[in-house]
């Protein structure tokens, strides 16, 4: 893996993007990295585009905001919109939900994941689908351990939504298993 | 050694909680409104005081109080409500009060966009009250320096009894990233002595000792201008110059001790970039991405705003071709930075919300190279 690796999630506010972004980032911190998080604040994390950044890193980070993601996570067509212009042209990996079909940029890698569709399906929860489609990428990538994943989800989980979110985890491990040929 | 995760302004509510600060009065204001929510909480755990006032102006007033009660204490705010408060940190120079107060720069001017990034207050944070007088402004670039500065302001504002601003911005505020909190860390207590003077010294820079109500010592404390022992002066010339100098010199001439920065590859640089705040983040990486190009570049980034580093920044000009300062304002440090440096001075300003990116950097110091 890259020393340092930048993530953008993106969404619809109300979808978890942030709560994904901060899952992601605690992770990452689980497993010794170095790593920055930021994101959309204000209206836009309730309702619109919505974004998470991560900056992942061996080393202290000096420019703490991605600069070109090398993975997007992306919940939504219109914040897919927004944010495929800083991906890292010709290496960049796109994680979509299956909700809605990417135009797509010649050169990067597609990898769609039926999250809010399996959220519902076998959990009832397409809130759940947040988690569902971190868990594949993390499966697909390594970008952070499944170990720190899962207690990252249990720190920053209420007591009464772990079980849930765990439930989701291990969905997304099994599509992401799946679906591993896809990326490499 | 601890390491956590933390958002800068949960780190400032740390800090703070470090210092030994059990006072907390303010008005929630974005983007520093996670700076009393966790300090809300945490009092809750450890034993502080904490108030929701009715707005900036109570707050700041109240935080007066409670520093002459003895306690060390802060208020937080955003742009608009530190200008509220211009007021009463004039009261607080004069009366020399130890107080911090934290300024989340957002963008302004007026109510501006209260959720994006500005580092518009600069020289608000030192010409917003009446008259002469000094303040200590400190300015950090990531969440380990905003707990470790806001430390270092309450450490500055016990020793020199004077109003200290940490001045950070929205970018650093909302930022979360790893910070690793020391074990033994040093903490300065205001000096008391009995019957001493609590607003005089021989020395004509010197910092009295400062008595706390109600430990049995006659205390006057009025901003008016006052001699040693408080009594108002408000028509002896002599008496007026003496306390406003002092106000001053106290911290002017111990600005050697006071201010802080760091200098990247100055040695053999032609073109330096002066940099403070989260801007200092993109400064840093450009001027990195730059050296292995080649380029003979280096920087200076300002840990201290106020008082500013007149001194090294005198130097600097005399030996570099050209300065660049890029900020989130129209200019305010580029301004300060001609008064005292020789060569070309450019200013690169960016008053849209958003950070510098090192790219916008790079592609203005292309221009000049």
């Amino acid at each position: 893996m890259a020393p340092i690796k930048q993530v953008i999630l993106c969404g619809f506010g109300g979808q978890g993007i942030v709560l994904a972004g901060t899952i992601l980032s605690q992770a990452a911190f689980n497993d010794g990295k170095w790593v920055s998080g930021t994101n959309s604040y204000g209206a836009a994390a309730r309702g619109g585009g919505c974004r998470a950044e991560v900056v992942i890193s061996d080393k202290p980070i000096i420019f703490p905001y991605v600069i070109a993601a090398d993975m997007l996570i992306a919940m939504y067509q219109t914040a897919y919109n927004k944010y495929i212009a800083r991906v890292k042209p010709n290496e960049g990996v796109i994680i979509y939900d299956e909700q809605f079909t990417p135009e797509e940029t010649k050169g990067l890698k597609y990898v769609g994941i039926p999250a809010t569709k399996t959220a519902i399906e076998e959990l009832n929860k397409g809130i759940a689908a947040n988690v569902v489609i971190l868990s594949a990428a993390v499966e697909m990538t390594g970008i952070v351990t499944k170990k720190s994943l899962k207690s990252a989800i249990e720190e920053i989980i209420p007591e009464r939504l772990r079980e849930l979110n765990l439930k989701a985890m291990d969905i997304g491990f099994r599509i992401g298993k799946m679906k591993s040929d896809q990326i490499h | 050694m601890v390491r956590y995760y933390l958002s800068g302004n949960e780190a400032i509510a740390e800090g703070a909680i470090r210092a030994g600060c059990r006072y907390y009065a303010g008005y929630p204001i974005t983007p520093s409104s996670e700076i009393m929510e966790r300090i809300s909480v945490r009092f809750n755990e450890i034993g502080g005081v904490f108030i929701q006032m009715e707005d900036e102006i109570a707050s700041i007033g109240s935080v007066i109080g409670a520093s002459w009660a003895g306690a060390k204490a802060m208020t937080a705010t955003s742009g608009p409500g530190f200008t509220l408060m211009q007021e009463t940190v004039g009261y607080a120079a004069m009366t020399e009060t130890p107080l911090v107060v934290v300024d989340v720069q957002r963008a302004g001017p007026g109510m501006g966009q209260a959720t994006r990034v500005a580092s518009g207050d600069i020289m608000q944070a030192k010409w917003g009250s009446s008259g002469d007088y000094q303040v200590i402004a400190l300015c950090p670039w990531s969440v380990q320096e905003a707990y470790e500065q806001t430390i270092k302001a309450f450490n500055l504002a016990e020793k020199y009894r004077v109003p200290v601003l940490l001045l950070t911005e929205e970018a650093i505020g909302h930022l979360r990233e790893r910070i690793d909190i020391m074990k033994d860390i040093e903490l300065f207590n205001r000096k008391k002595k009995a019957g001493a003077a609590p607003f005089g010294t021989k020395e004509r820079d010197g910092v009295p000792p400062m008595p706390t109500f109600g430990e049995g010592e006659k205390l006057l404390v009025t901003a008016s201008t006052h001699d040693s022992y408080g009594f108002r002066k408000t028509d002896d010339p002599l008496i007026h110059d003496r306390l406003v100098s002092r106000l001053n010199e106290k911290i002017i001439n111990n600005r050697e001790k006071i201010i802080d920065y760091e200098k990247y590859y100055l040695e053999d640089a032609k073109v330096v970039v002066i940099s403070y705040g989260f801007t200092a983040r993109s400064s840093l990486f450009t001027v990195e991405a730059m050296r292995e190009e080649g380029e003979k570049i280096g920087m200076l980034r300002l840990k201290t705003l106020w008082p500013f580093p007149d001194g090294l920044t005198r130097d600097i000009g005399a030996r570099a071709k050209v300065i660049f300062v890029p900020e989130m304002n129209k200019g305010q440090v580029a301004g300060e930075v001609r008064k005292y440096a020789s060569c070309q001075v450019v200013s690169f300003t960016q008053t849209n919300g958003e950070v510098i990116y090192p790219d916008t950097i790079i592609e203005q110091l292309r221009r000049h190279l």
